[in-house]
């Protein structure tokens, strides 16, 4: 990247961090406060030496010089002007994230695929689905998802509740019919008693069931990050590999390119040449997916019937240029968010690291940010160690006893 | 009589040859595959009839949301194509509020479900609704495409069927047309009625003079199919299963909700006609159904309240139940013992019977060629 270049990208990081900061305080109407982090997984993170502060800025960066790059710790939450947080809320929604009856076959909850175990996500390459109805996607995590400002690996909903709706009632997620969703939620006193006390509303409905589900996802995000602690001032937060990494990604690795700003995410689109899920040469129903995904996002005859593979970004656009560009995701917690890329044909992030080394896959729409890294082993292994370091503590909420149907009088 | 008789005949010769052709040996796996892949590529026979295609898609529960659906969940052919219970099952964790009513005749019916909401002369409408409804088989209509479009069978099949390839409308069509070939056989009372006077027994004899008498039963069972073909309110009791089972009374509320009925919370009794008309007069109205096949069909009424046909003749005896919108044709009929049996025999002898009825095999998905859709 020429100088000019890199300081228009400085200029252009500044800048989207004070709009940042800017609309942040202007919008501020409800913020969560984390509860205190649970106790720390000590196999987690190894034992870093305590690394003065000069010596760490000097392998790494200093905290300051990583906020003059548009790097901080994560701001306040801030959700929509309708949709302010409230305990009994979070609680209801804690409740209906869990909650199988919230799909046509009752089976199927949030949880399902977002399993707090598994850094919010299944851990699997394609997503579950449905019965007799499986994904083409690789399942997403929720942490930090209320900082996106586009959700998905298209970027298709604008926020978590439009999100919960589209996975809640989508065939090929939770198939669910929201008259149906009402009425069993009106099924259940227990929900109907948490609906009055957190909307004031009369009876359960649809609409505040997604405000409930997304203020209870509001409120998973990272806690206690090495990251956030070194930046904090916590010079021994990083270890010295990590702190090598920390160079590479903003330097020779080009990484921060598209990873920039507290989230690790330009927030938005781009084609990596990552090749196809080989599930669509191997599974039948996930051609069948395929082929429904065209149909249903309403591309051209002669885009459905040339369907090979997941075109992203252009179902929502249908311009040739988005074809096969994914939004760029948070790195934040991505060591627990395995697999990797929008259909999880990366197992590790040494795969990950080792697929950006070469520049990327093959794709004549391929990014031209996307060039061949020549990186040392040490060199992937210390970006392996700083994307680590993105991690926090483990954040487990456990499955609640959900409360009964009970006939009603 | 003769007429139907010819018709009967003729469908017995069509149902046979959509009579299943592969051999046990061969069968494919059942059709609730993971998503794994592990099909084998078997296929059936090349379809030969659009009923026939419709008969394979009548047991294939892949045309429902979670594959665990098929139209033959709720209508079994060893049970006259219905379910044998009050209250149908619907889609999996949905329970439904109405009684399954038999296919036997159903194309010939003007009226059909238990509110006359669809027609028989419009069957590929009342199949759409059955497949796409929630409650039911909670399909969407792109996804099923694409899943029959995965199956080579079903494939070659429309293309040689229809000439083009799977569409929705084709899959109500073929469908609609297999339930087209659902008729009755001969029983005894058409032997009776075509002049063949021994084939009813004294009792049975006795009961249709009831039945076109005293009973009055032929007031509103009448015609070839014996229903009018209207709907009418005979005050039959709510089934308190409805609104004991909560999965059952989500969905009764649900469907009340979407047709507009402002108190579809409170509701404690099917409101059937009324729910389409919002008329206060049809409250309770439901159609009246064919009696052919009625002995085979138990349980009873919309909400299958009554689980023999003796309970039916006594709730007519005794002038049906209570609702202000009652038929006023229904009065206490003071009928005794022995009639109420030979009305009873009577209507057994509407029901004939089929031969054993062998399932289609259902063709298994393959993988297709990626790019040549």
């Amino acid at each position: 990247m020429s100088g000019s270049r890199w300081l228009t990208l400085l200029i252009g990081m500044v800048a989207v961090a004070l709009v940042g900061v800017g609309v942040g305080l202007g919008l501020i109407v409800a913020t969560v406060t984390p509860e205190p982090p649970p106790r720390r997984a000590a196999a987690r993170i190894a034992p870093t030496p305590a690394l003065s502060g000069a010596i760490a800025a000097r392998l790494g960066l200093a905290p300051g010089e990583l906020r003059t790059l548009g790097f901080d710790v994560l701001p306040a939450v801030i959700m929509p002007p309708d949709n302010p947080l409230s305990d009994v809320k979070v609680e209801l929604g804690r409740l209906l994230f869990f909650e199988p009856r919230m799909s046509a076959n009752s089976a199927i909850s949030c949880a399902t695929c977002h399993q707090p175990r598994l850094g919010w996500g299944d851990g699997v390459d394609l997503s579950f689905g449905y019965p007799n109805a499986p994904h083409w996607r690789n399942t997403q995590t929720i942490i930090n998802s209320v900082y996106h400002p586009k959700l998905f690996w298209g970027g298709e909903s604008l926020s978590l509740e439009t999100q919960a709706k589209s996975a809640w009632t989508g065939a090929l997620a939770q198939n669910l019919d929201p008259d149906i969703a009402e009425e069993r939620l009106r099924q259940i006193p227990e929900y109907v008693r948490l609906f009055k006390e957190a909307f004031g509303a009369d009876a359960p409905s649809f609409g505040d069931a997604l405000r409930a589900v997304a203020a209870f996802e509001a409120t998973i995000v990272s806690r206690n990050v090495p990251f956030d602690r070194y930046l904090d001032g916590d010079a021994g937060a990083l270890s010295e590999s990590a702190l090598r990494g920390m160079q590479l990604f903003v330097g020779k690795a080009n990484c921060a390119t598209c990873h920039s700003g507290p989230l690790f995410t330009d927030e938005s689109f781009h084609n990596l040449g990552v090749q196809d899920s080989p599930k669509f040469q191997t599974e039948p129903l996930r051609q069948v997916a395929l082929r429904y995904q065209h149909r249903a996002r309403g591309v051209a005859e002669e885009v459905y019937r040339a369907a090979s593979g997941d075109l992203g970004l252009f179902y929502t656009t249908k311009q040739d240029a988005d074809r096969g560009k994914f939004r760029t995701p948070t790195l934040r917690e991505v060591s627990e968010t395995g697999p990797y890329m929008h259909n999880g044909v990366f197992q590790t992030l040494d795969e990950v690291m080792r697929f950006y080394d070469r520049g990327g896959g093959d794709d004549p729409n391929k990014s031209p940010l996307l060039r061949p890294l020549g990186l040392s082993e040490d060199e992937l292994a210390d970006l392996v160690a700083f994307l680590e370091a993105l991690t926090g503590d483990p954040i487990i909420v456990e499955a609640p006893d959900l409360p009964p149907y009970e006939a009603l009088p | 009589m003769l007429k139907i008789a010819t018709v009967f005949g003729g469908i017995l010769l069509v149902a046979l040859g959509a009579l299943p052709f592969v051999a046990a040996s061969q069968r494919a796996p059942n059709a609730n595959g993971s998503a794994s892949g592990q099909f084998s590529p078997s296929r059936v026979q090349p379809f030969e009839t659009k009923a026939g295609l419709g008969r394979t898609l009548f047991f294939d529960a892949r045309l429902s949301g979670d594959g665990a659906t098929s139209c033959a969940s709720c209508h079994l052919p060893d049970k006259a194509w219905t379910d044998g219970v009050p209250l149908s099952a619907g889609y999996t964790s949905t329970l439904y509020f109405r009684n399954t009513p038999t296919l036997l005749n159903a194309s010939k019916m003007p009226v059909l479900d238990w509110d006359g909401r669809f027609s028989g002369n419009d069957m590929a409408s009342l199949v759409r609704d059955h497949l796409t409804e929630a409650h039911f088989m909670n399909i969407d209509g792109r996804l099923l495409i694409e899943r029959l479009r995965q199956v080579p069978s079903y494939e070659e099949g429309f293309k040689a069927m229809y000439g083009s390839e799977v569409s929705f409308g084709k899959v109500l069509d073929a469908l609609a047309q297999f339930v087209g070939t659902l008729e009755s056989r001969a029983n005894q009372y058409l032997r009776f009625r075509a002049g063949e006077t021994a084939a009813l027994s004294a009792q049975a004899t006795a009961g249709l003079e009831l039945f076109e008498g005293k009973a009055g039963c032929s007031s509103c069972h009448s015609g070839e199919l014996l229903s009018d073909g209207m709907l009418h309110a005979t005050g039959v009791p709510a089934n308190p299963a409805i609104f004991s089972e909560p999965a059952r009374h989500i969905t009764f509320r649900r469907f009340f909700k979407q047709f507009g009925v402002g108190e579809y919370v409170s509701l404690r009794q099917d409101p059937g006609l009324m729910a389409l008309t919002h008329e206060a007069a049809d409250r309770g109205k439901f159609r009246t159904p064919s009696l052919l096949e009625t002995a085979r069909t138990a349980p009873y009424m919309h909400n299958g309240v009554f689980g023999s046909l003796d309970e039916v003749v006594r709730f007519y005896d005794g002038g049906g139940g209570d609702s202000p919108q009652k038929d006023s044709r229904l009065r206490p009929l003071n009928l005794i013992a022995d009639e109420i049996a030979a009305l009873v025999a009577f209507l057994e002898s509407l029901a004939g019977s089929d031969p054993p009825f062998e399932k289609p095999e259902i063709p298994a998905y393959a993988l297709g060629e990626l790019g040549a859709n």
